[in-house]
This record gives structure tokens, C-alpha cells and sequence, in this order.
């Protein structure tokens, strides 16, 4: 692949590929497994682990990605 | 109804008005996937059901203010429903208005609250009487609506061409999992479907980074520049009456209104609908914006909150686009709700009028005070830390899970099949609207129609 590094505008905003596709396995991975660890016969519990999962691998993404947005603070003048 | 369950509905509003007003500054969370599994979960955890709706309602209330904010602080929307403000907050923004915007949304959001309760709870206790004729014309209304919508939206003849389609792409879909018997006969993927429809478009720009020729259409050199105006400088007051003018206040109340008795149809195509009729005759753009803006963060409470209670109270079936997907757990969450057993017939109408109120009121008075002070601190932190490579893995996997536990792996891809049809005709100009509007009607498509 020749686009390492690069980065595309996906829904608004700026993404690089290496980035997304550590995010969506790392949520993915953390989302579903905790649903298999949750007892099979039981709805909510599924859906809890599976929830607390996905908050997990997006926890853990946003360690290791840094948002490509260069941010600055602007005073705004006087309103009308 | 003892005191125990006023103190549980307190402290489940302020959880809801915490999850979510965090939720809501992240920049492009869909509102049904970011609400629909945390009430489900809440709801199968066996809370009780008077806490449930408090949830909710302050949910909702919360998500559609602060998604309103990051469109008019960083010019990123916060959801769908903040999707058609975006270019009157990108035009004021540029004029240095952000903190006016800001105040503009909070109030527009808390006439809209102000509005539809009292009217929707009204029109839900009219509409009682006649629950049982509108309950089997549903599916019509459903399919009208399509039609409807069809006729308002970006490509008329294409989304008119695209209904009966996707009707049958939905009914293969469900027919195939009932032949194969991973889904009993008696159950309706809807849930799913419907994620499928919202991350479509996402889903096709994801996939065009696959080929090589559309890839290069999508490349950027540049990170995204964003600036943020520090919190509200100049006008302090809190006074909604001082906030807004008098013809915006008007335009605001009676969009409002008539948003509840349209409670039927797409929350964002009404949206766009009022909003523009509201304020396409003013001619200074200024003005112009600063009205569509109160107007539609208004409309944006009005739909959501009839188009939940509505439904919840007169009808107890999902009837209105925010029913059957964001509020869907509050109708059919099995074994907790059916269609037969869920809120509506559980909660007694004093206790439905204290649970929304109590809600409600929590909800916008601390979001309203929150996003006056805070709107630029919270945005800072959220855009420095969160990236957008992180918040659309967690889509992917929420989808996964919800597809999942729907039906199962095939019904994995039976998403990604819905997400790039429903995507590609977006993309083409077919509206969310009518495409929701299809997937609920679907079955009377079929029946009714093709099979005619």
C-alpha cells in the first residue's frame, strides 16, 4: 500500500488508514469479546459487557491515536 | 409512585444528563445508535418503568442541545438532527457569532421543550379515542409518509423509484432468517435495519477508501484547522427573553407547535421542512440564520419529544420515526416490554405527565446553564482528545454487537448489505426520512402492494 501516513476526510473530518484500522480492531476485539464472556442465556448482561467493551477499545484508541485537528483558541470580538 | 421513586427519577435524569452531555460534543454521534442500546440496556436491566421513561426524556432533551453546539463551535455537526443548522452556524461562525449561536440554540431548544410537552401530552390524550382505528392504518401512514417525504426531499423520482426496492431488500432479508430459523417467525429485525440505514452513508465512504481511484478523490494533505471562540464574551444575561428577538421567539413557538401534530414523520425532514418555510422570506442573511437556528433547535426538542410521547401515551405502538428507532427499547424490549406490555400499559397518566416533566425540566436546566458557560471548555477538551478514528471504531463495533445479537453472524453482513444500499442512495439523494419511513412499512409494502 502506498498511502502510509496519508490521510483521507471520511464524514467530516480528518482520518489516516493506520489509525482507523487499529481503532476498529481494537474496539471490535474489546466489544465483542466481552460480549462472548457474558453469561449466553442472559439478554442484558450481553449487551452490558458488549457496551462496557466498546467504551473500553474506544478508551484505549483514543491513547493511542492523536486526533489529526490543529486547535486554536480565538477571542471573539465584541457581539452584536 | 412513593418518594423512593422521585429520588430514583432525579438521580436517573442527572445520570442521563451526564452520559449525554458528553456524548453530545463529540462531533458526528448518531442519535439512534448512541441512544437506543443504553436505554435498552437500562431497560433489561429491570429498572422500573417510571425511571426508564425519566431516562429517556432527559436523554433526548440533553443529546439535542449539546449535539447542537459543536456546529456552531467547530462547524462539525453533532448529529443528524443538528445536520441542517450546519450551514447557518458555519455562516455566523465566520462573522464572529458562535457565542450568540450558542445562546440562540439553547433557548430555541428550551421553547421547543416549553412547546411540545404541554401540546403533545394534550394531543396524545385527543388522540386515545381514536388509538385503535390509527393503530391498524399505521403501516399506510408509514408508507404515505415515504411517499411524502419522497416529494419534499433532494431527488424526488429516485426516492419515489427506491421505496418498493428496498421494501423487499428489508422483507428478503427477514423472510430469509425466518426460513433458516435463526430468528422465530414472531420477531421483526428492526433495530439493526435501522442502524444499517444511518451508518450507510458512512459505511460507503468507508468502503470507497478501498479503491484506489476513489481514495485519491478522498485524500487531504492538511489536518483539519479548527478554531474555537473562547466561552461567551460580551453578553452575560441568561434571560431567554433577552436572548432572542421577538419575530424569532414567534417563528420558534409556532414551528414547535405545528411539529406535534406531524408527530408521524421524519424528525429531520420536519426539521428542514418548517425550519427553511420558517424564515425562507428574509432577505438579510444574518437574521436569516440567527431565525433558522432558534427555529430548528426548537423543532429539534418539538419532533423528538412528540414523536416519543405521543405514541407512548395515546397508542403504545412505535407510530413516529423516533418511536421505532431511538425510543424503539421503550415499545418492544423482550422479556422486559412487548408490543402488548411495555410503558404505555404500565404507567397511568399522572404518572407519565411526572415522569416526562420531572425529566425534562432537569434535563434542560442544567444543559441550558452548562452550555451558556462551558460550551468552548468542553468542546476544547473533546476535539484535543478524541479522535475521529476512534469514534467511528466505535460505531463499526456497536454495529457489529447490535447486528449480532439480532441474528447472528449472516446478519452481520445482512447490515453491510443495508448499509451500502441505504448509502448509495443517500448519496444519490434519497433522504433518511423515506428510507425509515420504508423500513417500517415494509411488510404492507409487500403485502399490500407488490403482491397485489
Amino acid at each position: 500500500m502506498d498511502n502510509k501516513g496519508q490521510m483521507f476526510e471520511v464524514w467530516g473530518d480528518i482520518i489516516e488508514i493506520k489509525s482507523l484500522v487499529i481503532s476498529i480492531i481494537i474496539s471490535s476485539t474489546s466489544t465483542m469479546g466481552a460480549y462472548f464472556i457474558a453469561p449466553s442465556n442472559d439478554k442484558t448482561k450481553q449487551l452490558f459487557f458488549g457496551l462496557i467493551g466498546s467504551v473500553l477499545g474506544f478508551i484505549i484508541s483514543t491513547f493511542f491515536i492523536r486526533p489529526k485537528r490543529i486547535i486554536t483558541i480565538e477571542e471573539e470580538s465584541i457581539e452584536k | 409512585m412513593n418518594s423512593m421513586h422521585i429520588i430514583q427519577m432525579f438521580l436517573a435524569a442527572l445520570v442521563a444528563v451526564f452520559i449525554y452531555t458528553f456524548i453530545g460534543f463529540i462531533p458526528g454521534t448518531d442519535e439512534t445508535s448512541v441512544l437506543m442500546p443504553i436505554t435498552l440496556t437500562v431497560v433489561l436491566a429491570g429498572v422500573p418503568p417510571i425511571i426508564v421513561l425519566t431516562f429517556f426524556i432527559a436523554a433526548i432533551v440533553t443529546l439535542n442541545l449539546t449535539n447542537a453546539i459543536p456546529t456552531a463551535l467547530v462547524g462539525l455537526p453533532g448529529g443528524v438532527m443538528s445536520s441542517p443548522m450546519l450551514e447557518y452556524s458555519l455562516f455566523l461562525k465566520e462573522k464572529g457569532m458562535s457565542a450568540l449561536v450558542i445562546k440562540k440554540m439553547t433557548v430555541g431548544s428550551l421553547i421547543g421543550v416549553v412547546i411540545s410537552i404541554p401540546t403533545a401530552l394534550l394531543l396524545a390524550n385527543v388522540l386515545v379515542a381514536y388509538a385503535e382505528k390509527i393503530q391498524t392504518l399505521s403501516s399506510l401512514l408509514f408508507f404515505l409518509g415515504a411517499i411524502f417525504l419522497s416529494l419534499t426531499g433532494r431527488n424526488k423520482i429516485l426516492s419515489m423509484l427506491g421505496i418498493i426496492p428496498l421494501a423487499i431488500l428489508f422483507m428478503g432479508l427477514r423472510h430469509l432468517y425466518w426460513g433458516i430459523g435463526i430468528v422465530p417467525s414472531s420477531a421483526n429485525i428492526t433495530v439493526s435495519f435501522f442502524l444499517g440505514i444511518t451508518t450507510g452513508p458512512l459505511m460507503v465512504s468507508l468502503l470507497g477508501l478501498l479503491n484506489k481511484r476513489s481514495r485519491k478523490s478522498m485524500v487531504t494533505k492538511k489536518m483539519k484547522k479548527i478554531s474555537i471562540p473562547n466561552d461567551a464574551i460580551g453578553n452575560k444575561t441568561l434571560n431567554p427573553f433577552k436572548i432572542l428577538t421577538r419575530a424569532e421567539i414567534v417563528k420558534a413557538s409556532i414551528s414547535a407547535l405545528i411539529a406535534n401534530f406531524l408527530f408521524v414523520l421524519s424528525p429531520v425532514g420536519l426539521t428542514i421542512l418548517l425550519g427553511e418555510a420558517a424564515t425562507n422570506r428574509i432577505k438579510d442573511p444574518v437574521i436569516r440564520s440567527n431565525t433558522a437556528i432558534t427555529t430548528m433547535s426548537a423543532l429539534i426538542q418539538a419532533t423528538y419529544l412528540s414523536g416519543i410521547i405521543i405514541p407512548l401515551i395515546a397508542i403504545g405502538v412505535p407510530l413516529s420515526p423516533t418511536a421505532i428507532g431511538p425510543g424503539s427499547a421503550l415499545f418492544n424490549a423482550p422479556p422486559v416490554f412487548t408490543v402488548d406490555n411495555n410503558l404505555h400499559h404500565r404507567l397511568d397518566s399522572w404518572e407519565f405527565i411526572v415522569a416526562i416533566l420531572i425529566g425534562a425540566v432537569i434535563a434542560i436546566t442544567i444543559t441550558y446553564y452548562i452550555t451558556n458557560r462551558y460550551a468552548s471548555r468542553i468542546s476544547t477538551f473533546v476535539l484535543q482528545r478524541i479522535p475521529h478514528e476512534g469514534i467511528l471504531g466505535l460505531f463499526i463495533s456497536l454495529i457489529i454487537l447490535l447486528a449480532y445479537m439480532d441474528a447472528g453472524l449472516l446478519n452481520v453482513f445482512g447490515v453491510l448489505l443495508i448499509g451500502i444500499t441505504c448509502g448509495t442512495l443517500n448519496k444519490m439523494g434519497m433522504g433518511y426520512g423515506v428510507q425509515f419511513m420504508t423500513l417500517y412499512a415494509a411488510p404492507w409494502i409487500v403485502d399490500k402492494i407488490i403482491l397485489l
